[in-house]
């Protein structure tokens, strides 16, 4: 269907957008890279009666490496991430979960930001933000408040940013050295939405223990899943076969994933364990290539 | 007699001549049409309850916005159109009416029961949404299992039971026959429900052109059929006023094959507001009321003997056709295919069927690419596979005992339907070699888990049923499919040819291959030779593209209208060269005495006669003019055939089926353009991929379409067909002896194949842990879930083997 | 500035400036073909999903069913029309002509704006390479072989061109 009728704004400062945010409260939507509200507006799902597009606040477009990690501004284009060396040096998982997202057309557009506001179930970057404990900069009429991953993500589609906020920034706390990271998926399809995904982000000390394990899953719940009793099993191993496969064995335990048709729960949880063993086998090939070098 | 006997040009690899101006953007699809200034746009208030009575339909809020013009219901239209009924004669056939908007019952989701008119498009989208609707709910029936078990709802109250057809056959003493069978099987085989999906959603345009005259622009495959029902069915619609002009069309598959009701109300209502009228669905509009495919159960027993050669087949066979019997080819199609078609290449020797034909809450389901056959090979092809398993016998084995051998051609099967001529020995033997089947074999004696994955190879042995003519339509009880199609051709004043066919294709290259075959039979370079199709008021009368038959009818039809023309320019020429018109040889534009090769004249020149054009006359025995128009009937059907032969690696966790390797080899008779057959057959591998690993029309127990978008219905992408080092095409040419051309059709052979050899791969690979593969689509959750319960339930294969072969249907 | 009713809005498309009278609702696929005419881009879902609405904005690929028109005025829009000239296919599109890369053609725009993105960034791929690149734009007619064959065929005329 063709979209509904909408009143368009296009402030240039974040201070516009936030008075225009406190003008229309809840009749309002953000609009940046749209790859994921303009489908819903064009299903006519969405009718907002405003919509406030950020595209043209210059002040949002940043990247920024901080000595604490790494800041993407709303504007931060999911492209421009991927590209990014210096998201690949501090924050390697984010950078490996990007390619997952759609294609270069959607990527090319879609912002970071974005994607983690509409806080799809399936969206990759949720699953990053979850396992880095990322930090979640909200911004409105009220002033600004931070978030953290596990306050931001409250169920399907549903985050904490309240009518009248818009998600200014997010924080990835900075990675070790020795970091690696990688990404994997399951579909229906080689390439499409995920059916499950795993994030996993390891850090080792020079002898090859791992001093950090970050691992969490889409698809496994109506938000991202942090799989910490898997990250306990492996802290302070060296990722050794028996230590792996206890890992994946508890990693679906008390998890009640959401079927539907497209794949049943107990495939969700069947197929959990191995994909936490095929991201931190490509960890560790990871790890092993950067000591090549 | 042909003129022509070298075929410079059937059987060349020539570029399309289509290719340049689509690349460009330049292709004028129906929504690109001009639009005349005053356009009204066309939006449908659809039902979102599978079975409900109308109560009221309130349009006062949706005609206060701004641009709408009009809004009606269905009581507007009682008298703009008669009730749709396609006009099927078989027995025990009941005629489930539908009219095209709506009035007292929804029967599915997506039924339309308003429409809005307006001046945008836009507007129209406002528009719908504040038509207040009030709806009384009725029990709803949504599967076929629901649609045929005791005291379910029913969609028609005249169709007893949701049946609304059945069939049955038995061949001569088939009881017996049956029972004497030495070694029996029994399975149950399901197809769910596809959608074609073509990249184009439908639209139409219904333009007055001045009087009572409209011409009527459709992405369609039919435009004859549809401006006869048209004509039939629009109160004040005369047929002879009423031009189908098709645009270019983003793809068919069948699916635009269809009379729709969209197509009836725009034309209604251009007459009606003397305006042009234009409609274009969505993609959401597209999966739910396009017509669907498949959803169909097998239930099968067979009889075979120590050799695994088929002695018996018993078939019982449900397909669901939805709520409503679709247009112009009916709720039988399916039916009546799947139930006929499944024979194959096999000699198999007696046969019964009972068919049903089911009615349930669902949107109708139609014609789309290979109706039935890819189903009822998956089937057919599952019988040789467990023929194969429960003796022991290599599968690919089996299948060469049981087919009709070149020595029985051409071959009359127990349907009574004949195989004019076919390779299918031929066929196997090289797919064996070439395929890498019995390396695999070799590399897999035993267990087929390796690295994590099961492997398996799988066999899809197909005919396919091609250029059906007539008489085949008859046999099938469909009155309103005529079966011929026409030919006009025209040599121009200037020596140019001018080639209308009653064809509609929609990206089958038929500007090149038709120009092919007229410049082969005319003795002009294709260059010279421009062919028209869809559009009513130049191309004769004529059945439309479909069902794997333009090469072979429009070809035939061509290659008629060709030599009547290219008689008329030898006895021309004769004349002006004084020689009889057997010495007179057609080539490049010119007519050359064959014994005295310098002696010629061009076809410019014989033009200036036969349009009394310059000095010279006409000879007394020849009349004005240099075109002729014939119409051709294959005689009921020609048999293509192929066989496919796929690798697959199964994760044995994820249950993600990767193509490892892709043999085909096909023989679709003479080739016109081995470069557009091979794109046919990748365009069908692919959505036999996606038809047993992915796509599937899902409704939930109301009867709501719960995936009605590209993001839920998958399609597949260029990661999952096979890639190029993989895939292997060879070529057989069986000239058909039954068309004109020795063409057969190939427009669907590829999805035959596919699907039947990629269920077989997958049953290959893990039917040897006690899976049972009966059933597509397979997503990896389900296939997961196969091997898993394998794995916990028999830990000793071999007494599943034992079990299964006692098992009753599943 | 806002409104919801009509406003003017400046696009350059193709080199060209257009000034135009819109809805800030109008899809830049609908601006595209129905404001200024250039009817190669298509609808194929209006979901993003499909690809066939692909266009570049600023030389980058875009599903201009996803924007509107309004949103992206101060960008350069590129559509399928660009590619050629009058006189010539651009090397893309005929390598999409001698590998039969099309059937029905109605996917190819948007399958072509990929393609030039692609090759731009990645001028000798590989078929891998090539597959991955084209899994977002669906087609229904060809099954891809001989897209990822036209592509490859382009990479390597486009390569000779350069060279010489």
């Amino acid at each position: 269907m063709k979209p509904a009728k909408f009143e368009y704004h296009a402030p240039k400062t974040l201070d516009e957008a936030v008075n225009l945010l406190g003008r229309y409260g809840e009749d309002a939507r953000i609009l940046a890279g749209g790859q994921s509200l303009v489908p819903l507006l064009n299903f006519r799902i969405f009718q907002p009666q405003a919509l406030i597009s950020i595209n043209h606040c210059a002040e949002l477009a940043y990247l920024r490496v901080e000595p604490d990690g790494l800041v993407c501004g709303a504007l931060t284009r999911q492209a421009e991430a991927e590209q990014s060396a210096d998201v690949q040096d501090t924050c390697p998982l984010l950078s490996a979960a990007l390619p997952w997202i759609g294609g270069v057309s959607n990527r090319n557009r879609g912002t970071v930001c974005g994607s983690l506001a509409h806080a799809d179930p399936l969206a990759e970057l949720t699953a990053v933000a979850m396992a880095l404990d990322a930090r979640f900069s909200i911004v409105g009429t009220k002033g600004r408040r931070q978030a953290s991953a596990a306050e931001f993500f409250l169920g399907d589609l549903t985050t904490c940013i309240e009518p009248g906020e818009m998600l200014e920034a997010v924080h990835f706390p900075r990675s070790g050295k020795n970091a690696s990271a990688a990404f994997v998926e399951v579909g229906n399809r080689w390439h499409g939405f995920a059916v499950v995904g795993v994030g996993a982000h390891v850090e080792c000390d020079d002898v090859g223990v791992f001093q950090t394990v970050r691992l969490s899953a889409i698809g496994v719940g109506s938000t991202p899943v942090r799989l910490t009793e898997s990250e306990k099993i492996l802290q302070g191993t060296r990722g050794e076969t028996q230590a792996l496969q206890e890992a994946c064995n508890v990693a679906a335990v008390d998890l009640d994933p959401p079927g539907g048709f497209h794949a049943d729960s107990a495939y969700k949880s069947g197929v959990l364990g191995t994909l936490v063993e095929r991201a931190l086998n490509e960890t560790q090939a990871l790890r092993l290539q950067k000591e090549a070098r | 007699m042909t003129t022509h006997q070298s075929n410079d040009f059937v059987g060349q690899r020539f570029p399309r001549r289509e290719d340049q101006y689509l690349l460009r953007g330049e292709g004028l699809y129906l929504d690109d049409l001009a639009e005349p200034h005053n356009t009204l746009h066309l939006a449908f208030v659809l039902s979102p309850h599978a079975h409900a009575r109308i109560l009221s339909i309130d349009v006062s809020e949706a005609l206060e916005v701004p641009g709408v013009v009009a809004v009606l219901t269905g009581e507007d239209f009682v008298s703009l159109i008669k009730p749709i009924r396609p006009n099927i004669e078989m027995p025990t056939y009941l005629y489930t009416d539908r009219l095209a908007l709506a009035l007292d019952v929804v029967r599915f989701v997506g039924e339309q029961v308003a429409v809005v008119l307006a001046e945008s498009k836009y507007a129209a989208h406002d528009a719908i949404e504040l038509v207040q609707v009030e709806y009384e709910l009725m029990p709803a029936v949504v599967s076929l299992e629901q649609a045929i078990s005791e005291g379910s709802p029913v969609v028609h109250e005249h169709v007893a039971g949701n049946i609304a057809f059945r069939g049955e056959f038995a061949s001569d003493d088939f009881a017996t026959k049956h029972a004497a069978g030495k070694y029996r099987l029994r399975e149950r085989f399901r197809h769910g429900r596809v959608s074609g999906s073509a990249m184009e959603p439908r639209g139409c345009m219904a333009v007055p052109i001045r009087g009572e005259e409209i011409t009527f622009y459709t992405s369609t495959q039919i435009p004859h059929i549809v401006r006869t029902e048209i004509a039939k069915h629009v109160i004040g619609c005369s047929e002879s006023a009423l031009r189908v002009v098709v645009p270019e069309v983003g793809g068919g598959f069948g699916v635009k094959a269809q009379l729709y009701t969209e197509e009836l109300i725009s034309v209604a209502l251009c007459l009606k507001y003397r305006r042009p009228i234009k409609w274009v669905q969505d993609r959401r509009e597209d999966l739910l009321t396009n017509t669907h495919a498949r959803d169909h159960i097998y239930e099968m027993e067979a009889t075979f003997d120590e050799r695994g050669v088929l002695t018996s087949l018993e078939l019982e066979l449900y397909t669901n056709i939805g709520a409503y019997s679709s247009s112009p080819f009916g709720g039988t199609i399916e039916t009546t295919g799947g139930a006929r078609q499944i024979v194959g290449p096999y000699k198999l020797p007696n046969y019964a069927y009972r068919c049903y034909a089911v009615t349930t809450n669902t949107c109708a389901s139609g014609v789309y690419r290979g109706v039935a056959q890819p189903a009822c090979f998956m089937a057919m092809e599952g019988i040789m596979d467990r023929i194969a398993r429960q003796l022991n016998i290599d599968p690919l084995e089996v299948r060469l005992r049981n087919i009709v051998l070149p020595g029985d051609m051409p071959w009359v099967n127990v349907l009574g339907v004949r195989y004019d001529t076919g390779s299918y020995q031929k066929c196997l033997e090289l797919a064996r070699e070439r395929s890498g089947y019995e390396d695999f074999r070799r590399r897999f004696p035993g267990s087929r888990l390796k690295d994590g994955k099961y492997h398996g190879i799988g066999i899809g042995n197909m005919v396919e049923l091609t250029g059906t003519g007539a008489p085949g339509w008859r046999v099938r009880g469909l009155q309103a499919v005529s079966g011929i199609d026409g030919a006009t051709i025209r040599v121009e004043p200037t020596g140019k040819v001018s080639v209308f066919v009653s064809q509609a294709n929609a990206g089958q290259g038929h500007f090149t291959t038709f120009a092919q075959i007229a410049a082969d039979h005319i003795g002009v370079r294709p260059e010279a030779v421009t062919v028209y199709e869809g559009d009513t008021a130049s191309t004769p009368f004529g059945t439309g593209t479909f069902a794997s038959r333009s090469a072979i009818t429009g070809g035939g039809a061509v290659i008629q209208a060709a030599e009547k023309v290219s008689n008329k320019i030898r006895r021309l020429a004769a004349h002006e060269l004084q020689v009889e018109p057997n010495d007179i040889v057609l080539q490049d534009g010119r007519a050359r005495v064959a014994s005295d090769p310098s002696r010629f004249v061009d076809f410019e020149k014989l033009c200036l006669l036969a349009y009394s054009l310059g000095k010279g006359a006409l000879p007394p025995t020849e009349v004005y003019g240099l075109e002729a128009t014939e119409y051709y009937d294959p005689p009921v059907v020609t048999v293509a055939n192929a066989v496919h032969i796929i690798e697959v690696a199964i994760d044995a966790i994820d249950g993600r089926v990767a193509i490892e390797n892709y043999y085909v080899v096909h023989d679709c008779g003479k080739v016109i353009n081995p470069m557009i057959v091979d794109g046919q057959i990748h365009g069908g591998i692919a959505q036999g991929v996606g038809e047993v690993l992915m796509e599937e029309i899902v409704y939930d127990e109301h009867g709501q379409l719960i995936n009605a978008s590209l993001l839920d219905y998958l399609l597949p992408t260029a990661l999952d067909v096979p890639d190029l080092s993989t895939l292997t095409i060879d070529h057989v040419e069986t000239p058909s002896i039954d068309s004109l051309g020795g063409f057969k059709g190939v427009g669907e052979g590829g999805i035959i194949g596919s699907v039947a050899a990629l269920t077989s791969a997958i049953y290959d690979a893990l039917e040897g842990i006690g899976a049972n593969v009966n059933s597509v689509p397979l997503r990896p959750s389900h296939i997961a879930s196969l091997i898993r319960a394998a794995r916990q339930s028999a830990p000793d294969p071999e007494a599943t083997r034992a079990k299964q072969e006692l098992t009753a249907a599943h | 500035m806002s409104s919801i009713e009509t406003t003017t809005v400046e696009l350059v498309v193709n080199g060209k400036r257009y000034k135009r009278q819109i809805e800030p609702r109008l899809l830049l696929a609908d601006f595209l073909r129905h404001e200024i005419g250039l009817k190669g881009t298509h609808i194929g879902c209006a979901h993003g999903v499909c690809g066939a609405c692909t266009v570049q904005i600023d030389d980058k690929t875009a599903r201009s069913c996803l924007h509107f028109a309004i949103d992206v005025q101060n960008s350069e829009i590129k559509t399928v029309e660009s590619l050629a000239t009058p006189e010539k296919l651009h090397p893309i599109q005929q390598a999409f002509h001698e590998s039969h890369a099309l059937q029905c053609g109605f996917c190819t725009p948007g399958i072509l704006m990929t393609t030039e993105e692609f090759l731009r960034g990645n001028p000798n791929p590989d078929d891998d390479e090539i597959r991955k690149a084209l899994c977002n734009n669906m087609c229904r007619c060809t099954g891809y072989v001989n897209i990822v064959k036209a592509v490859g065929l382009a990479a390597t005329s486009m390569s000779a061109a350069e060279n010489e």
